[in-house]
């Protein structure tokens, strides 16, 4: 009779709490929530008291399967791996190496990451690797590497329980962020003031100070105004922006056209609020920015980034407790997967691959020659996909189909690929276009480690063996890697993967299993015996100055017109995760949140002739969906509202894929759509 | 601490583990490691997910007095064979008395610690009775509209044990989606526990938003006492709300919540 | 000023509250209008769940009519009843509603005009304490 509890970390968001996971004989029975743990502090949301009914649903992929005409049959790991390697070369071989793709996954540990970039790299030879960051904090990484130098969040989540101005857009922290909506419920009932910019009344509007309400896609016009406010009432930290910043007066001109009349004209926020806003955050020295997709989401998403992060580097509100700008990042691992360097356009440690020193420094610690081209953006590598010019894929854990903008042209990418081979836990509308489909191991079935949305790497340890033949992913990488004949795809555990990915990164340089088992370490950790850095440009930035951006407003790429009247806006809720692969075999969490819906205003719906609950069919020039009505008063006249976690009435048949120009983020917030009764 | 101490087969204690403190279910023969009293865990939580998982072999647990008594009402209900479990009373510190609030912090035999005086009242308690009705209502609203339904109060309440069952998790009485739940989740599991709760203040140290729930487990509790002279927590008595006016205990109630 | 129509649910057990206020309906006794009437078969069906969601959700008084004493159907379906009623009252002063929202009475089948008097009675208690606090609370 064994029993253990398993300390690990929540596979669910980027909060990244801690939990043990009683297992009896191999068997889970519970989670205890773990009360030294510095984010959870011995609470859980709902999902992550859920976290363990997934893991052992029966359902779960066991054995490898290769497709025989529209059959999936049984095979044996030699043959399903050879069969991948041997499909990939014959198409390298052809085409090129940079026909192929991979996609590695925010949900896997850090290490397998930073072997799946390697695989891409080293074993195939193309810079083609990216994850889902690019469907939602593309435009952060690439926004605030300009403004501060790193694309990080830039404090840490228990500073925001101290905060006294709490400035939250574009985020619906108490549903999709529980445990730092926590926080700021705690520093909100302590008398902080929050100010919630959102076209939805959300549970963190309804405890705001201020809640203001912007047409989808004017945030720039807004934040630009609030720009102007502080600038004109001379609430600017002068000495900041001398020396710490560059731009100013470029910036200056560019805000000076953002009146709060022009502001209220573009967004809706009535000007007299705008200019309050604009007061409180610049006065409050404790006033921390917290943003998440609402932001990011954009075609001009980049340039939202930026101009969030003008107003601390105009505040001087950077670089110290409880103030900064805070991304807060999705995924149990989207911030690790980018810091182990599956991304396009750079290496592990966020180093350049178009850079000539860093190419040589990887190819001396790789032992391989490395392509310098920038590889192909997710979004951008599928639209390649449906036209026949990218031939190949290899995923770990991504769920296009399900994911992606314009569903019906992701579903023409998978069908023109020549091969897909594809790792998951369970079969999802992508698997199923899969040539090749591997089992792999889940969180709890496996050793690594999770790097949380505020820089914190903690560990993800083994709690129960994986069901059937499924192997972690970092197993599979291996095994792919020696197939290719690469070298470096030797390891024993994970423990061996993070000390080779500390050698090459110097932010995780300090970082390993052994200081793991006693600290808790965020990055930038740069040496063995470092702590590690809880507040980023602290005293100043790495580039030197911090860049004011000049941003200017732009329309969305998709606007309303007669036929398609309303704006569309799509996300999360609190008890579904993004597609739903793991909560949806969930009984608890999916009774919660069993059915499709739209949100639509109470004032939009008696217009059309609609009430609770009816069945009403949202059409958008990519498609049509027949989901379930809620009204409600709690999202603006004009716009509606619909989740994207079922796949019966999927959000992204309708979502626009317009790109965003630098970060090829598609614009999930807002498209053009019409409602009538089904 | 040493298993040679108990006639016991398992040993259930909180323990040093990977820079935290862990919960540890531990076999005779394991090495028992760094044992830890200072984090208040609910150990009879812990347990009861296991005990089901264990047909035989006696059990050794840490028990505070409220963990003493949590263990009554398991007893009572037939969930936990009183005959296998083996208490090892801790006294609570001054530190963890104050946050409870804890008016009999000593369990019934103490093994380790210092016994040390209960707080002879809860302020916020004495502060609530004071006000009115309506003063009242708006605290508890205020307090209410921020839960998240994690449903940590109900997971980790050591006494909470319709699991599957459980009447909140019906859409009739809330409603699917619904954040935050309205006053009735609050106010039905308030009643639910009335003959169970033995305020080990779980409740409240899981709660994200720090809603003050012992706060309001020893108002219900002062209810039941003047009501029905009923206090939760021995093995005995049968809930006044399983009785007929007599004081008879009424047909098939051993499970029944 | 507009006078203030409260909205008030009565559980009325089948074998006795019920007959009681059919044979209310059936002599013509008048009755305010504001009870909307739920045949349930016992007064112990009525799960406090059902008394709390009500009060919760804005409704200004919840009414429970049983058997009396010593006469359900069930046998001791009221006396569980009974036992409940004072504790659900008790919960209601604690979060700071007015527990005279929450009344239990016995009706017999026989007994038409005690349910025309306690409706009315009721009723007017019921307009005394003005509408439920919580129908203004947007949760």
């Amino acid at each position: 009779m064994s029993v253990k509890h398993v300390l690990t970390t929540c596979p669910y968001c980027g909060c990244g709490c801690n939990f043990f996971l009683q297992v009896v004989d191999n068997k889970l029975v519970g989670i205890v929530p773990d009360k030294t743990d510095e984010i959870g502090q011995g609470k859980l949301c709902i999902k992550g008291y859920n976290a363990h009914v997934f893991v052992q649903h029966p359902d779960r992929l066991t054995h490898p399967l290769i497709r025989e005409g529209s059959q999936m049959r049984k095979a044996t790991w030699d043959g399903a791996l050879d069969k991948i390697v041997s499909e990939i070369k014959r198409i390298v071989a052809k085409h090129g190496p940079d026909s192929v793709a991979v996609f590695a996954s925010a949900k896997c540990t850090n290490e397998e990451n930073y072997l799946m970039q390697k695989l891409a790299r080293a074993a195939i030879g193309t810079n083609n690797i990216d994850h889902c960051a690019r469907l939602c904090h593309a435009s952060t990484v690439a926004g605030l590497v300009y403004s501060f130098g790193s694309g990080a969040m830039t404090n840490s989540i228990p500073e925001f329980e101290n905060a006294n101005c709490l400035l939250v857009t574009g985020s619906n922290t108490l549903e999709t962020h529980p445990m730092i909506g926590a926080r700021m419920l705690h520093a909100i009932y302590s008398g902080a003031k929050a100010i919630v910019v959102d076209p939805r009344e959300t549970p963190l509007s309804r405890v705001a100070h201020m809640s203001l309400h912007q047409k989808p896609g004017t945030d720039i016009a807004w934040i630009n105004g609030i720009a102007r406010v502080i600038i004109e009432e001379n609430l600017y930290d002068k000495e900041f922006v001398e020396t710490k910043t560059a731009q100013f007066e470029g910036f200056k001109k560019v805000v000076s056209s953002y009146t709060p009349e022009k502001v209220e004209e573009i967004s809706g926020i009535p000007k007299d609020k705008l200019i309050e806003a604009a007061r409180l955050y610049a006065n409050s020295d404790r006033a921390m920015i917290a943003y998440a997709m609402g932001i990011t989401q954009h075609s001009n998403g980049t340039e939202t980034v930026k101009s969030l992060a003008n107003l601390a580097l105009l505040t001087g509100h950077i670089g110290k407790e409880s103030t900064g700008v805070n991304p807060l990042r999705g995924q149990n691992n989207v911030q690790g997967a980018c810091d182990a360097g599956s991304l396009p356009n750079f290496y592990p440690g966020y180093q350049g691959v178009a850079a000539a020193e860093m190419k040589a420094k990887f190819e001396k610690a790789w032992g391989r020659t490395l392509s310098d081209k920038v590889g192909l953006p997710m979004t951008v590598a599928l639209q390649l996909a449906a036209e026949g010019k990218l031939k190949a894929l290899i995923s770990f854990g991504e769920n296009p189909m399900m994911s992606d903008a314009d569903i019906t042209h992701v579903e023409e990418a998978f069908k023109h690929l020549e091969f897909f081979a594809a790792a998951d836990i369970f079969h999802t509308e992508t698997t199923k276009f899969a040539d090749v489909l591997l089992p792999a191991a889940c969180y709890a079935e496996k050793d690594g480690t999770f790097t949380n949305t505020d820089r914190k790497v903690r560990r993800v340890r083994k709690a129960v063996d994986a069901p059937g033949e499924a192997w972690p992913d970092w197993k599979i990488a291996c095994e792919l890697g020696k197939r290719f004949g690469a070298p470096g795809f030797d390891f024993k555990s994970p423990a061996e993967i993070m000390d080779e990915f500390a050698s090459v990164a110097p932010i995780y340089a300090g970082i390993s299993f052994d200081r793991l088992e006693k600290e808790v370490l965020t990055w930038p950790c740069t040496a063995k015996d470092q702590p590690g850095s809880r507040i980023l440009h602290v005293g100043g930035f790495k580039i030197g100055r911090g860049q004011f951006a000049l941003s200017q407003h732009a329309p969305p790429a998709e606007e309303t017109s007669e036929e398609y009247p309303l704006i569309l806006s799509t996300g999360r809720n609190l008890f579904q995760y993004h597609t739903g692969t793991m909560t949806r075999k969930s009984p608890k969490l999916e009774r919660e949140a069993p059915e499709p819906y739209v949100e639509i205003n109470s004032g939009d719906a008696k217009a059309l002739g609609i009430s609770e609950g009816d069945r009403v069919r949202v059409t958008t020039r990519r498609g049509s969906i027949a989901p379930m009505a809620r009204v409600t008063e709690r999202i603006s006249k004009g716009v509606l509202f619909i989740p994207f976690h079922y796949a019966e009435a999927a959000a992204n048949m309708l979502t626009n894929p317009a790109l965003d120009a630098t970060a090829k983020i598609p614009e999930y917030k807002v498209c053009a759509a019409k409602v009538e009764k089904a | 601490m040493a298993f040679d101490d108990y006639k016991a087969d398992y040993l259930l204690v909180m323990r040093a583990e990977h820079g935290s403190v862990a919960p540890a279910f531990i076999s005779k023969g394991e090495e028992i490691g760094d044992v830890r009293f200072d984090i208040p865990y609910q150990l009879i939580t812990v347990l009861s997910r296991i005990y089901p998982q264990i047909p035989k072999g006696k059990i050794a647990v840490v028990v505070r007095k409220c963990d003493e008594l949590a263990l009554n009402e398991l007893f009572k209900r037939g969930i936990i064979d009183g005959k296998r479990i083996f208490k090892i009373g801790l006294a609570c510190d001054e530190n963890i008395i104050d946050k409870c609030r804890c008016p009999d912090p000593v369990p019934s035999k103490v093994d380790i610690g210092e016994p040390k005086k209960g707080v002879a009242e809860d302020a916020t308690v004495t502060r609530l009775r004071k006000m009115s009705p309506d003063e009242r209502l708006k605290f508890w609203v205020r307090q209410f509209r921020k839960c998240n339904k994690c449903f940590g109060c109900t997971i980790t309440c050591p006494v909470c044990f319709c699991e599957n069952q459980c009447v909140l998790g019906e859409r009739t009485l809330v409603a699917e989606k619904s954040i935050p739940p309205g006053l009735a989740f609050h106010l039905v599991r308030s009643f639910h526990m009335a003959d169970k709760c033995i305020e080990c203040g779980e409740c409240e140290r899981a709660c994200p938003a720090e809603i003050p729930l012992l706060t309001f487990r020893k108002m219900v509790h002062a209810d039941m006492k003047e009501l029905y002279g009923f206090t939760p927590g021995d093995e005995k008595t049968v809930s006044p709300l399983l009785t007929t006016l007599e004081g008879e205990p009424l047909e098939d109630e051993k499970n029944v919540c | 000023m507009t006078e203030f129509n409260p909205t008030i649910l009565a559980f009325c057990c089948n074998w006795c509250s019920y007959a009681g206020a059919d044979l209310a309906g059936v002599s013509r006794l008048q009755m305010p209008p504001n009870v909307h009437v739920i045949r349930v078969m016992c007064s112990a069906s009525v799960k406090p769940e059902y008394v709390f969601k009500a009060l919760s959700e804005g409704i200004d008084g919840v009414l429970v009519l049983g058997c009396h004493i010593g006469d359900c159907h069930y046998l001791t379906g009221n006396h569980r009843t009974a036992k409940r009623f004072p504790l659900a009252q008790k919960i209601l002063n604690d979060v700071g509603i007015d527990e005279r929202r929450l009344k239990l009475d016995w009706v017999s089948a026989a007994e038409g005009e005690k349910f025309q008097t306690v409706i009315t009675e009721f009723v007017s208690q019921i307009k005394q304490l003005g509408p439920n606090p919580l129908r203004e609370v947007k949760f």
